[in-house]
């Protein structure tokens, strides 16, 4: 495979995997109005176009007409690199998820994932951690109290989680021996699911999970209630859809890591032993990777609209005191299987 | 000092927490499949009670004239002073009509005092919400606007009649 | 002094006195519908049936004299149980129809209704019904079946008017007031008919349906009809004078006024015909022109002419103050001797009642305050030939239309190179003028008029031109005045560009150079007070509302 083929092949995959991260982002935001509008009885959005469809569209344009409006005493390069940041690490991180098997196409061998780094999760929770910059700078440089305090309260939010979130991969790690997404995928052959074997750390995943995307009951940065939007209240325009995109970025990142290290990744039980043709089988686990995205991002909308949010303090006790011990109990646990199985 | 106790100490259960979670996602869940109450709005329009209380009109009798007296009681018990009223003769066994009837609906709060205290069932709150104006000379409302044929607020009457 | 004990409490009166008289006297008001304290006692309203021990029955208050040691009681279980009967019974008849009835407000029957009854009432059968809008008189609307019978305006006709005009007919409940064959309510003094009749039988007619009472402000005023100077009430709405009523004066007016002065004396207020903001001839055409242009051009004209080719004509209708001024600009600042007024006499018009000849409220004030000539100077028929003769060219002439009133001075004023004029309303003098500006009314101003008595009394501004703002003016105001804005139709009445008289005479003395420093009107009567020896010690808070009769009442010669 030569160099120019290379950069051409990962162009390309970049450019599918930024298209459809932007289309489903958009209509992530959507779903998000339509599934709460179910969960109240509501319509939701069915004006702008055929059920509503086009509302993405609608909604990007008009936050594209919005003034962009810089407070006085805002820290200017800040406040405008803060949004930057979170929709480039939000983007970046995918590069490392596989989303099918290797396929051959051409004569060529290609992995479905933009870049198949040996240290791939390293590479996704040290770009994740780095999205609490955008958030903390943004809160800090509006030059406002509510957005300082939103800031303030998403720094300490992410460090309390990000450890329970680093154990609970611990435990991944010991089963597949490798830092390499596509490894650890192929660790969970069969039913031999991490979500499946190490149920305590599945939860705390996802739990923290939850906390990193700053998705509702852990919206506290936000708290619209409390700090009027929080870190974005001084946000206008489309610095204020850079954050909202970031959003709903983080939401498909953080399902597609849950699927990828606890629900096999691409694959579907035992399909191989089947006997459907190579190209139908590798078809089905695409859209099986997929398909498991899309009930996760469900499942973060759902969970929206039916828990209420913690308050701060309840957060960081739940982070610290209840988190932080289920995941190393579940090393433990897993140490211990892998101790008597010998896996 | 005691330890405030909470009325509901949570039981075991609770305290996991997830059985809960899971009981609310259920709940969410079964709500997403039930019938909306949304009314698709200029489509389809909410046709209120009679016991609802929009815009105040003048009761227009069958033979085309208003009912009202211009004795100036709703105009003098409205909170926000939105109603004006400007009586003069006429040669009708009543003597007394309203040349000029005004309802500021800016000022209106919709608080049916004005039909509350009217002595002739002349002013009744309709079943009207649909209230829109581009400039304060607008949203005076005159004779012109305010003069209802009875049958339209008919059933508001009967409700006074019988609540009042 | 004989005492009586009144509700638990001991009361002073004075031999003959009724008990209600006593009462009053004391401060008590016992309930009262027939009785009147100017009129005859004629007892059939018996609403004011009080208790008094070793009486066998409940006693009138009005014609029950009271004597040394009666112990009255108007509020024990039999007087209140009373009470409320005569109430119900006054109600059964009545239409109750408060809505259409102008009363509604200021109605004793109302007012009693709430305070002396029950509320309810047990009469179920159908209401005898009687004439409704009777034309009882030119100004006068009588209601039948409103009526309670008391009487108190055929008293008032018979005894205070002098001129008996109606009377009961029929019996019990079929009984109302009717006029004599072939003749109609229409003395002089009729409409205070409408002011005693404690329900709404008879309402006045020039006011009939303009307003309810609770939407007018009310303000403190004298009558400008005649050299009497009754005490007025001046009700106004949204910036209109509505109408006028009598204010309670014992030394001038007693709770009366007469029609003339009642009906005609505001019209012009709210007239089309109101002078708004000066105006200039310009080609044979009066043109409206600014303040400071209209001022400064009228000093330039003035300045063209001696003082002895200018004469001044005051005014008998105007305030002492503004005379004062315009003395003082005549006198002192030009120099002129030739100042005087017109007297409105009119034989035919005075009455031994409370109407006098002189049909001008303050034409003993403006002699006081020194608009008569100066020793050697013209009294206003001197002016008039001297206009004639040539000798006079310029005339300035304030508040006072004497085209009109005298139409064959036309001619002679017309002869003048200059007139100018301060008017209220435009009109035949105004016509010849070569300046108009426009001066507020008497209801738009603060002043003393001094009656034919030699009382000082007090008018206020009720309604407001467009100098003055009610809240901050301290004028009085209505409930529509306080939460109006200049978006409601009921608040945002045309406000006329009109000054005091004083306020211009004064713009005009700072042009020549003199500085008066007045900033209200009161600061010009207590000047008054200073240099004229009748005002001595005055000042408005003495005069207060009833007015001060002064100690002299001879002009000085200044």
């Amino acid at each position: 495979m030569s160099l120019l083929q290379l950069i051409g092949i990962t162009a390309v995959k970049i450019l599918i995997i930024f298209t459809m991260m932007m289309l489903t982002v958009s209509y992530l935001v959507y779903f998000e109005r339509k599934i709460s509008a179910w969960a109240q009885n509501r319509l939701g959005p069915n004006r702008v176009g055929w059920y509503g469809l086009l509302q993405p569209f609608a909604d990007v344009f008009k936050l594209a007409l919005k003034e962009d409006i810089v407070p006085t005493n805002a820290n200017k390069p800040i406040h405008t690199l803060a949004p930057v940041i979170a929709l480039f690490v939000a983007f970046t991180t995918y590069a490392v998820i596989p989303f099918g098997p290797d396929i051959s196409l051409f004569g060529i061998t290609i992995p479905l994932v933009v870049a198949d780094v040996n240290i791939g999760i390293l590479y996704v929770l040290a770009l994740s951690s780095l999205g609490v910059y955008a958030i903390t700078l943004a809160g800090w440089s509006s030059g406002s109290k509510y957005s300082l305090l939103g800031g303030i309260r998403s720094s300490a939010q992410m460090i309390s989680y990000e450890v329970s979130m680093g154990f609970s991969v611990a435990g991944v790690l010991l089963f597949a021996g490798s830092l390499r997404p596509a490894a650890i995928v192929l660790s969970q052959h069969g039913w031999m699911w991490n979500a499946l074997l190490q149920p305590i750390g599945f939860i705390t995943f996802v739990v923290s999970a939850f906390a990193e995307t700053n998705r509702l009951p852990f919206d506290l940065p936000e708290a619209e209630p409390e700090l009027v939007g929080g870190f974005h209240t001084e946000y206008s325009s489309m610095k204020f859809a850079g954050f909202f995109l970031a959003e709903y970025a983080n939401m498909i990142i953080a399902s597609a890591l849950i699927v990828t290290l606890y629900l096999g990744g691409w694959q579907v039980p035992y399909i191989e032993s089947i006997g459907l043709p190579a190209g139908l089988v590798i078809a089905i686990q695409i859209i099986s990777f997929f398909a498991k995205i899309a009930f996760l991002l469900f499942f973060f909308i759902w969970v929206r609209w039916s828990i209420p949010r913690f308050r701060y303090d309840q957060l960081m006790s739940l982070g610290w005191k209840v988190m932080f011990p289920l995941s190393l109990i579940n090393i433990v646990w897993v140490a211990g299987l892998i101790m008597i199985f010998r896996l | 000092m005691s330890l405030r106790r909470r009325k509901k100490d949570l039981t075991f259960w609770e305290k996991i927490y997830i059985p809960e979670i899971v009981k609310g996602l259920a709940l969410t869940l079964k709500t997403m499949f039930k019938p909306k109450y949304t009314v698709e709005y200029p489509e389809v329009k909410f046709i209120p009670p009679a016991s609802y209380r929009g815009r105040p009109v003048l009761v227009m009798e069958e033979n085309g004239k208003e009912r009202c007296v211009a004795c100036g009681l709703c105009s003098r018990v409205c909170p926000p002073l939105a109603i004006f009223v400007q009586a003069a003769e006429t040669p009708d066994e009543k003597e007394r009509y309203p040349v000029k009837f005004e309802i500021n609906m800016i000022r209106c709060i919709f608080c049916g005092f004005c039909e509350d205290v009217c002595p002739e069932e002349a002013i009744v709150m309709s079943k009207d919400y649909e209230l829109a104006f581009s400039s304060r000379e607008e949203a005076i409302y005159g004779k012109d606007k305010l003069l209802t044929p009875i049958k339209q607020v008919q059933d508001r009457i009967n409700f006074l009649r019988q609540y009042k | 002094m004989p005492k009586i004990v009144l509700d638990g409490k001991e009361i002073e009166f004075s031999q003959g006195q009724t008990i209600i008289e006593a009462a009053k006297a004391a401060g008590i008001i016992i309930p009262h519908f027939c009785w009147h304290p100017k009129l005859s006692v004629s007892g059939n309203c018996r609403v004011c049936l009080v208790e008094i021990e070793k009486s066998p029955k409940l006693a009138i208050a009005c014609s029950t004299i009271a004597s040394d040691g009666m112990i009255v009681s108007s509020m024990s279980d039999k007087a209140v149980a009373a009470r409320n009967a005569v109430m119900e019974f006054l109600l059964i008849n009545h239409p109750l129809d408060c809505p259409i009835c102008d009363e509604a407000g200021e109605c004793k029957l109302q007012d009693y209704a709430y305070t002396h009854s029950t509320g309810e009432s047990r009469f179920t059968e159908e209401k005898v019904h009687k004439d409704k809008r009777v034309p009882i008189g030119p100004r006068v609307m009588f209601d039948a079946e409103r009526c309670i019978s008391c009487s108190r305006c055929i008293r008032f006709c018979d005894e205070i008017a002098k001129d008996p005009e109606l009377t009961f007919v029929q019996r019990g409940d079929r009984v109302t007031i009717v006029t004599y064959p072939g003749s109609e309510l229409d003395n002089p003094y009729s409409m205070n008919v409408v002011d005693i009749c404690p329900v709404g039988a008879l309402t006045n007619r020039d006011f009939r349906f303009k307003a309810r009472v609770w939407e007018l402000s009310s303000t403190e005023s004298i009558c400008i009809g005649c050299a009497r100077g009754c005490n007025t009430e001046i009700w106004v709405r949204n910036n209109e004078v509505l109408r006028l009523t009598p204010r309670l004066n014992e030394e001038v007016n007693s709770y009366w006024m007469c029609d003339h002065g009642r009906i005609d004396t505001f019209k012009f207020v709210n007239d089309d015909s109101r002078v708004d903001g000066p105006f200039l001839r310009h080609k044979d055409k009066l043109i409206r022109a600014g303040w400071d242009e209209a001022l400064s051009k009228a000093v330039s004209t003035l300045k063209q002419y001696t003082k002895e080719e200018i004469a001044f004509i005051a005014s008998p209708y105007v305030t002492c103050e503004d005379n004062y001024l315009f003395a003082r600009f005549a006198k002192s600042v030009i120099g002129s001797k030739n100042i005087d007024f017109m007297r409105h006499i009119d034989p035919t018009f005075g009455d031994d009642i409370l109407r006098r000849e002189d049909k001008t409220p303050n034409s003993k004030g403006a002699e006081l305050v020194g608009a008569i000539p100066a020793k050697g100077g013209l009294s206003f028929d001197g002016i008039m030939t001297g206009i004639k003769s040539g000798r006079i060219k310029a005339l300035y002439i304030i508040e006072d239309d004497i085209v009109s009133a005298k139409p064959e001075l036309e001619d002679i004023l017309s002869k003048l190179d200059l007139l100018i004029v301060h008017s209220t309303n435009f009109n035949k003098t105004t016509e010849l003028a070569d300046y108009v500006f426009p001066s507020s009314t008497y209801t738009a101003k603060n002043g003393v008029f001094v009656n034919f008595q030699g009382r000082a009394q007090r008018i206020r501004p009720a309604a407001s031109t467009i100098e003055q703002d009610r809240a901050l003016d301290g004028m009085n105001l209505s409930r529509l005045d306080k939460f109006g804005t200049p978006f409601d139709s009921w608040a945002n009445s045309k406000q006329r560009d009109a000054r005091a008289t004083w306020r211009i005479i004064q713009a005009l003395m700072q042009i020549y150079g003199i500085k008066p420093k007045y900033s209200i009107a009161e600061d010009i009567f207590i000047d008054i007070a200073k240099n004229i020896e009748a005002f001595k010690g005055l000042n408005y808070e003495i005069l207060g509302d009833l007015g001060v009769k002064l100690k002299t009442a001879k002009p000085e010669l200044v």
